[in-house]
C-alpha cells in the first residue's frame, strides 16, 4: 500500500517536474541552443558576390591569418604567465594567512579588495597610473631619482605585455588565494599531528600532507582562472586596446573587432569555436593530470 | 495499471495546488501584459506621423536631438530618438538596414561608413525627393567637399545623404613658442619638422610645470589613430592607398618616404606615442608639454577653458602643410541619410532639409559642431565665437575623404597596426608598409 502511494507520488512528481522544467528549457532553447546552432551555421558559411554558401572557408582562413595566429600566441603567453604567477602568489599567501598571526582578518579582507572592483575600473585606474608622461608610477620613480626614459609601460611592445600581465596578477591573485585558503582550512588537524609525530620537516609536511589534501581546491582555482584568462577582454581593451601595433591583441579582442567592426560574423564565430576548443582541451588536460598523478 | 495511476496522480495535481498556482501565475502575467500594453499605448502620439531617428551619443547627436524636439513643436510630427554610442551606431544601423525592417526613417552616419551603405544600396536617393518638394537638388551653400561625401560613387554619383557636421583636420601649434623662436606658420612638412626640432632642443624646461616641451605630438596607436595622423603626410608626400587599377600601393616609394618622415617627427614626440590616442595628444597640448599636432576641431574650445588648459590664448590653428603635393586634411563629416526601407520617406526628407538648413545648422554650430555651409563659416557672429572658422573652411574645402571603400574599417585596422608597429620600433618603415600592403590586398581579395 505504501509502495503504491510512493509510486503514484513519483509519477505525478515526474509530470510536475516536466511542467516546471519546460519554461527553462524553452528559454534555454531560445537563448542558448538556437544561437549556438546559428553560430555553427554562420561559421560554415562564406559569402561571395552577395551570395552565401556552405564552406569551410572561415576555418581555412584561420590557418593563414597572421593576425589570428599572433593573437593566439599572445593569449597563450598572457594566460600561461599570469596563471603561473597568480598561482604561486596565491598559494604562498594562502599558506601564510592560514597560520595564526596578528591582523589576519584585516589582511584577508584587504587582499580581497582588488577582486571586488569592476575590471573596467581597475583597467582605467591602471591605465592612468601607467601613463608614461603623466602617470603616478613614473612620477613616483622620478621623484625617487630614477630615470624613467625607457619605462613606456603600455606603449612599447615588450613592456605592454608585462603591464597587462601585472594588472591581471594584481586583480586576480586574490581569487586564487581565496579558493586555496578555503581548501587549506578544510584540512583536518589529524594528518598534521601524525606528521609531527613521525618527525617530518616543515617542507615534507607541506609536500606530502598539505598539497595532496588541497589538491581539489587547486584544481578548481586553476581551472576557473585558465578559462577566464583565455577569454580575457576587458583589461586589455582598456589598457592597450591590443597595442602598440598588435603586441597585446588577444583572441577575444580580435574576435570582437572582426564581428563588430568588420561585420565578418562567420569568421568571428569560427574563431570563437577554436577558442572554445582550446579552452576545453586545456581544461580536460588539467583534470586528467591532477586526477591521475598523486602530488 | 500504471497509466491509471499516473492519470490519477495527474488529476489529483490538477485539482489541488497546481491549479491555484497556475491561476495565480496566469493572473500575474496577464496583469503585467496589461500594464505593459497600456504604457505602450500611452507612449504613442495622439495623432500625426512618427519618425524614428538613429543618432550618435555625443555632441553631434545632441544637436540633432534638440533639432528634433524643435521640429516636433513646430510641426506636430513626433520623432523617436534611438541613441547609440559611436562604437555601436554603425553596427546597429548596418544590421537593421540589412534586415530591411524599416525601423529607422533617418540615420546619422560617419562619412567613412557611407561607402558600405551606398554600395549595398541601403539608402534612399534624395534628388527625386527634393524635386518633389520643388527643389532642383541640394543648395549651393554646402561646401562641395562635404556634399561630395553623400554621393555614390564619390562626388559624381547619385545623392544619398546630406552633410550635417563638417569636421576636417587642422594643424595645431603654439604661436607663443613660434614667435619666441622666430618661426613662421608652417606651410610645408619640412618646416614642421625643423620647428619641432628647434622647440624640442631649446625648450627643455619651457613647459608650465618646468618640464620639457616636445616639438611635436602625434597619436600612433593602432587603428584609426595612427592612420588619421599619417594620411595627411602620406598624401602630401604623393602617396596613394590604391593605384589606378584599384590595387593597394601603400608601399610605394612615396609611401615609404612619408612613413620615414613620420618616424623622424616621432623623435620629437613624447615617449610612448606609439600607443597615443586622441586623449593623450589632447593632454600634452593642454598641459603645454607639446607644441605642434594634427588634431580635430572638436578640441579647439578646450584650449580656452581655464579648468583644463595651461595654454590659454597660445594656440593657433591652420590648414594642413604640404610637401610634394599641397597639404590636404582628412575630412570627417557626420551625414544624415534616409534608409531605403523607411516607410515615411517624404516626412523624413522634410525633417532632413529642415535640420540641414542654414538656420538650424547655425544652432548646431553654436553648440560646437562645425557646419557644412559656407555661409555659416563666414557668419560674423559665429566667427567671433569660433575664431578658427576661416582656417577650418580652408582646411575643409581642400580636404580629402579616407579612401572610399566598403572595407575601410578593416583596412584602417590593418594599416594602423603596421603604422603603429613602425612607430613603436618593432618594424622598419619598408617592412611595415610591405606587410600592410599584403594585408590590404588580402582584405580586398576576400571582399570580391
Amino acid at each position: 500500500m505504501a509502495v503504491t502511494a510512493r509510486a503514484r507520488g513519483i509519477g505525478s512528481d515526474r509530470n510536475l517536474a516536466y511542467a516546471l522544467v519546460a519554461p527553462s528549457v524553452a528559454v534555454l532553447l531560445a537563448l542558448s541552443i538556437y544561437p549556438l546552432i546559428h553560430a555553427v551555421t554562420i561559421s560554415l558559411h562564406v559569402s561571395a558576390g552577395g551570395l552565401s554558401r556552405w564552406s569551410f572557408g572561415n576555418f581555412v582562413r584561420l590557418v593563414s591569418d597572421r593576425f589570428f595566429l599572433s593573437a593566439l600566441a599572445h593569449t597563450m603567453i598572457f594566460a600561461a604567465s599570469a596563471l603561473t604567477i597568480e598561482f604561486l602568489l596565491g598559494l604562498g599567501l594562502a599558506v601564510l594567512l592560514n597560520q595564526k598571526m596578528r591582523g589576519r582578518g584585516l589582511f584577508r579582507a584587504g587582499l580581497l579588495v582588488p577582486m571586488m572592483l569592476p575590471t573596467v575600473v581597475v583597467g582605467v585606474v591602471w591605465r592612468l597610473m601607467l601613463n608614461t608622461n603623466f602617470g603616478a608610477i613614473n612620477g613616483t620613480l622620478q621623484g625617487a631619482g630614477f630615470n624613467t626614459t625607457g619605462l613606456t609601460w603600455t606603449s612599447s611592445p615588450g613592456l605592454a605585455m608585462i603591464s597587462i600581465i601585472a594588472v591581471d596578477v594584481w586583480q586576480w591573485t586574490p581569487f586564487m588565494f581565496l579558493i586555496l585558503l578555503a581548501g587549506l582550512q578544510a584540512i583536518p588537524q589529524e594528518p598534521y599531528e601524525a606528521a609531527l609525530i613521525d618527525g617530518s620537516s616543515a617542507w615534507q609536511t607541506f609536500r606530502h600532507v598539505t598539497l595532496p589534501l588541497v589538491k581539489p581546491a587547486i584544481l578548481v582555482a586553476l581551472l576557473l582562472r585558465t578559462m577566464d584568462l583565455l577569454r580575457v577582454f576587458d583589461q586589455v581593451f582598456i589598457l592597450t586596446e591590443g597595442g602598440p601595433g598588435f603586441a597585446t591583441e588577444t583572441i577575444s579582442l580580435y574576435i570582437y573587432r572582426t564581428a563588430f567592426r568588420f561585420s565578418a560574423f562567420g569568421y568571428a564565430a569560427a574563431m570563437s569555436f577554436v577558442l572554445l576548443l582550446i579552452t576545453n582541451i586545456i581544461s580536460a588536460f588539467y583534470i586528467r593530470v591532477l586526477q591521475a598523478r598523486e602530488l | 495499471m500504471k497509466t491509471n495511476q499516473r492519470s490519477n496522480g495527474a488529476r489529483r495535481l490538477d485539482h489541488r495546488s497546481p491549479g491555484i498556482t497556475l491561476a495565480i501565475l496566469c493572473g500575474a502575467i496577464l496583469f503585467l501584459w496589461t500594464i505593459g500594453l497600456t504604457a505602450c499605448r500611452r507612449n504613442e502620439p495622439q495623432s500625426g506621423k512618427t519618425l524614428t531617428l538613429a543618432v550618435n551619443s555625443g555632441v553631434e547627436g545632441d544637436a540633432l536631438k534638440q533639432a528634433a524636439l524643435d521640429y516636433e513643436k513646430q510641426t506636430g510630427v513626433h520623432i523617436n530618438i534611438a541613441e547609440f554610442p559611436y562604437a555601436n551606431l554603425f553596427e546597429k544601423e548596418l544590421l537593421d538596414l540589412n534586415a530591411h525592417t524599416g525601423a529607422y526613417d533617418l540615420i546619422m552616419l560617419d562619412d567613412p561608413w557611407f561607402p558600405k551603405f551606398g554600395k549595398q544600396q541601403l539608402l534612399t536617393e534624395l534628388t527625386p525627393l527634393l524635386e518633389s518638394r520643388g527643389q532642383k537638388g541640394p543648395d549651393a551653400d554646402f561646401v562641395p567637399a562635404s556634399l561630395a561625401l553623400g554621393r555614390e560613387p564619390y562626388q559624381t554619383g547619385a545623392l544619398y545623404a546630406l552633410p550635417y557636421v563638417g569636421n576636417s583636420q587642422l594643424l595645431f601649434y603654439r604661436k607663443d613658442l613660434f614667435a619666441m623662436h622666430t618661426l613662421m606658420e608652417p606651410v610645408t612638412w619640412d618646416e614642421v619638422l625643423s620647428a619641432a626640432k628647434i622647440i624640442s632642443e631649446q625648450e627643455t624646461a619651457g613647459a608650465p610645470g618646468g618640464g620639457k616641451v616636445y616639438g611635436y605630438v602625434m597619436r600612433a596607436a593602432q587603428g584609426n589613430a595612427a592612420v588619421a595622423d599619417f594620411m595627411p603626410i602620406f598624401w602630401a608626400f604623393g602617396g596613394e592607398m590604391f593605384d589606378a587599377g584599384g590595387q593597394p600601393a601603400v608601399n610605394s616609394a612615396e609611401g615609404i618616404a612619408a612613413l620615414n618622415f613620420m618616424l623622424e617627427l616621432g623623435k620629437y614626440s613624447p615617449p610612448g606615442y606609439a600607443s597615443f590616442n586622441a586623449d593623450d595628444v589632447g593632454a600634452h597640448l593642454l598641459q603645454g608639454t607639446a607644441a605642434i599636432s594634427i588634431n580635430w576641431p572638436a578640441w579647439i574650445s578646450s584650449f580656452s577653458d581655464p579648468a583644463k588648459s595651461k595654454v590659454i590664448g597660445k594656440m593657433e590653428f591652420t590648414a594642413m602643410p604640404g610637401a610634394k603635393n599641397p597639404g590636404r586634411a582628412e575630412i570627417g563629416n557626420w551625414l544624415i541619410a534616409i534608409p531605403r526601407d523607411s516607410k515615411n520617406k517624404e516626412a523624413a526628407c522634410d525633417f532632413l532639409v529642415w535640420a540641414t538648413s542654414a538656420e538650424q545648422m547655425k544652432r548646431s554650430a553654436e553648440r560646437g559642431n562645425p557646419p557644412t555651409r559656407k555661409s555659416l563659416f563666414n557668419d560674423p557672429e559665429l566667427v567671433k565665437k569660433f575664431p578658427a572658422y576661416p582656417a577650418q573652411l580652408r582646411s575643409l574645402e581642400s580636404s580629402r575623404p579616407r579612401p572610399r571603400t566598403p572595407f575601410w574599417n578593416e583596412i584602417e585596422n590593418a594599416f594602423g597596426i603596421y603604422l603603429s608597429k613602425a612607430n613603436s620600433g618593432e618594424l622598419s618603415a619598408v617592412d611595415a608598409l610591405n606587410q600592410a600592403n599584403t594585408e590590404i590586398a588580402k582584405i580586398l581579395e576576400r571582399g570580391k
